[in-house]
């Protein structure tokens, strides 16, 4: 009896965990629907990271030979990590963003109305975002080889580096998603987007932090930023190690933990707000 | 049989505790099996707020409530597998098609993907949107969304159907379509329970109807019932504004003023439409010349007006 039971339980479980999966999967499938349909939210996230990339090179092509510059062969190998964090910071608002409307447009209340999970209304939300992050920086990557950029990881390092831009993109996202949900404006979310480029700004993301000094350098040190760029750069300007490959792929998951539990909380507080 | 929706002292309350606002306060509700169920009130009356808390959108501040036979707080998630909604303010994402939308509302209420396409179609042919299933719902028409609403509430096949103002801002023709729709899937065995502020729409589709003001129903039965209760016919004239107390005075015989427009007088005529010669006469004896007359056979509005001491906006007056 107690095992027939047993059985049924777990079935039942396998049941919900099914069914929670598959509206994960249409919920993430529905935002990347709306990213496609919608060219004029994509473009600046891939053409802005892209035009900082080219002003970066063409101005300051020759800072590669300062003392403590990384050796790189071209400006080109030390950019593409940080293109490719801008372009996911921009995607990520973009996702708090459409989070907030659909609160704002009661397409939240529709979701709310119907009996599915609603970690899976976050979770799909930030799928979404992972699978652009992730497909931009395959994108970024591709685009830049032709002008002369290399990656020294090899195709496998591309790879570590596409999972990594899609960490990157569930980590800030969960902050975005998480303002979202506490303020359901999208107003408020875009709002944050000159502050995510300040942080853009006082990071390693165009010059490394061995150059820098001063308060800027401190602000550099500790800014997350500059540690979620580092990494995807050790693969693509050092080769494959296990440090930079743990520093890729731990950083985002470190700051991913922060991120989705405020998200969560937040989600719980909307939730019991009703 | 247990009544698809009981409802006892619902209440929620917004704001401080303090000084709470009552958006609801106190509804008692009982929507039999198979009704359609109008819930009428103008515009913050308390309708969304008391389908929010019936539909688990919205945890009540007092009270209690079963749909289609579950606790609305205890059981959320079973109540919410067993009732259709159609909120007023809940978006339909315009960047997705009728087909996509129906599809991700079948995963939502987990219906089996090898069932999903084949209710999809069902309802879409239902509501005749099938060749606009394709389309991006941004490009529908007002009607065409409600139409893809209601399909919408209604792919897991519930018992219980909400209804929140399914006609707001519709065009004649969409708001007909609508009813026969609405009829329709009572007549298959749905409970519905609608909101609306049109008193022509209570009237065509409800079984029962409860008017609610202030957050608290003050009244309920059907409307042929409801009517009755009102009684008299309502007399309206219009006289020169400055006859207008002279003009009440002379009323006031024939029975109780009743609330109108403004520029408009109304009686209630205890005697019956005969009265009304009798009307004109004496208010001509007063020298008081009538503008227009008119005269109304009871009417939800006046059991609106009997019941809330004022008129529903957009109402005939």
């Amino acid at each position: 009896m107690t095992a027939t039971l047993s059985v049924q339980s777990t079935a039942a479980m396998n049941h919900n965990w099914r069914i929670g999966f598959r509206q994960t999967v249409a919920m993430s499938k529905r935002s990347v629907l709306a990213l496609w349909r919608q060219p004029a939210l994509v473009v600046p996230s891939m053409i802005f990271p892209l035009f900082f990339a080219a002003l970066g090179t063409s101005s300051f092509g020759r800072a590669i030979n300062l003392p403590g510059f990384p050796k790189v062969d071209s400006f080109l190998d030390f950019s593409l990590a940080g293109t490719i964090v801008q372009g996911v910071l921009f995607g990520s608002v973009q996702s708090g963003s459409a989070l907030a409307t659909d609160i704002e447009n009661g397409f939240f209340y529709r979701l709310m109305a119907a009996p599915s999970s609603r970690l899976g209304i976050l979770v799909g939300r930030l799928a979404g975002a992972a699978a652009y992050g992730a497909f931009q920086t395959l994108f970024f990557s591709l685009l830049l080889l032709p002008f002369g950029m290399s990656i020294k990881g090899g195709p496998l390092g591309v790879l570590i580096m596409v999972v990594s831009g899609g960490l990157i993109a569930i980590a800030i996202s969960g902050f975005m998603a998480a303002a979202a949900l506490k303020t359901g404006s999208s107003e408020a979310v875009q709002g944050i987007f000159p502050l995510v480029f300040i942080m853009l700004f006082f990071s390693s993301a165009f010059f490394p932090r061995q150059t820098m000094s001063g308060a800027y350098k401190h602000i550099a040190d500790f800014n997350p930023i500059s540690h979620l760029i580092e990494g995807m750069r050790d693969i693509c300007i050092d080769g494959l190690s296990s440090g930079a490959i743990a520093r890729a792929i731990l950083v985002p998951i470190a700051i991913m933990i922060v991120s989705f539990t405020l998200a969560l909380r937040a989600l719980a507080q909307r939730i019991a707000a009703q | 049989m247990t009544s698809p929706i009981i409802a006892t002292g619902l209440a929620r309350y917004f704001g401080s505790k303090d000084e709470p606002i009552k958006a609801v306060d106190g509804v008692d509700l009982e929507v039999k099996e198979g009704e359609i169920f109008g819930f009428l009130g103008p515009n913050g009356a308390g309708k969304s707020t008391t389908v929010r808390m019936l539909t688990t959108l919205l945890r009540p501040s007092a009270g209690q409530a079963f749909v289609a036979g579950y606790d609305i707080v205890k059981d959320a998630d079973k109540v919410r597998r067993s009732i259709g909604v159609a909120l007023q303010d809940a978006a339909i994402d315009p960047l997705m098609t009728g087909n996509e939308l129906l599809e991700l509302q079948a995963v939502l209420y987990g219906i089996p993907a090898n069932q999903m396409k084949k209710r999809a179609d069902e309802l879409l042919e239902r509501v005749g949107l099938t060749a606009a299933a394709d389309r991006r719902v941004g490009t529908y028409s007002g009607g065409m969304r409600r139409r893809l609403d209601l399909a919408l509430s209604l792919i897991h096949q519930p018992t219980v159907l909400f209804l929140d103002e399914p006609t707001t801002g519709l065009d004649p023709m969409s708001r007909l379509t609508l009813w026969e729709e609405v009829k329709r899937l009572n007549s298959e065995g749905t409970t519905v329970l609608l909101t609306t502020q049109y008193l022509e729409e209570a009237d065509q589709l409800a079984d029962r109807i409860a008017i609610i003001d202030h957050g608290k129903i003050v009244c309920e039965g059907t409307p042929r019932d409801l009517k009755a209760q009102v009684g008299a016919p309502t007399l309206l004239i219009t006289v020169a504004t400055h006859l207008s107390d002279t003009a009440t005075q002379v009323l006031k015989e024939f029975g109780d003023m009743r609330p109108t427009a403004e520029g408009t007088l109304g009686v209630g005529l205890n005697a019956g439409v005969e009265a009304v010669t009798d009307v004109v006469r004496r208010l001509d004896e007063a020298g008081i010349r009538v503008q227009h007359l008119e005269l109304n056979e009871p009417s939800l509005d006046d059991v609106f007006a009997e019941a809330t001491g004022y008129r529903l906006e957009g109402a005939k007056q």
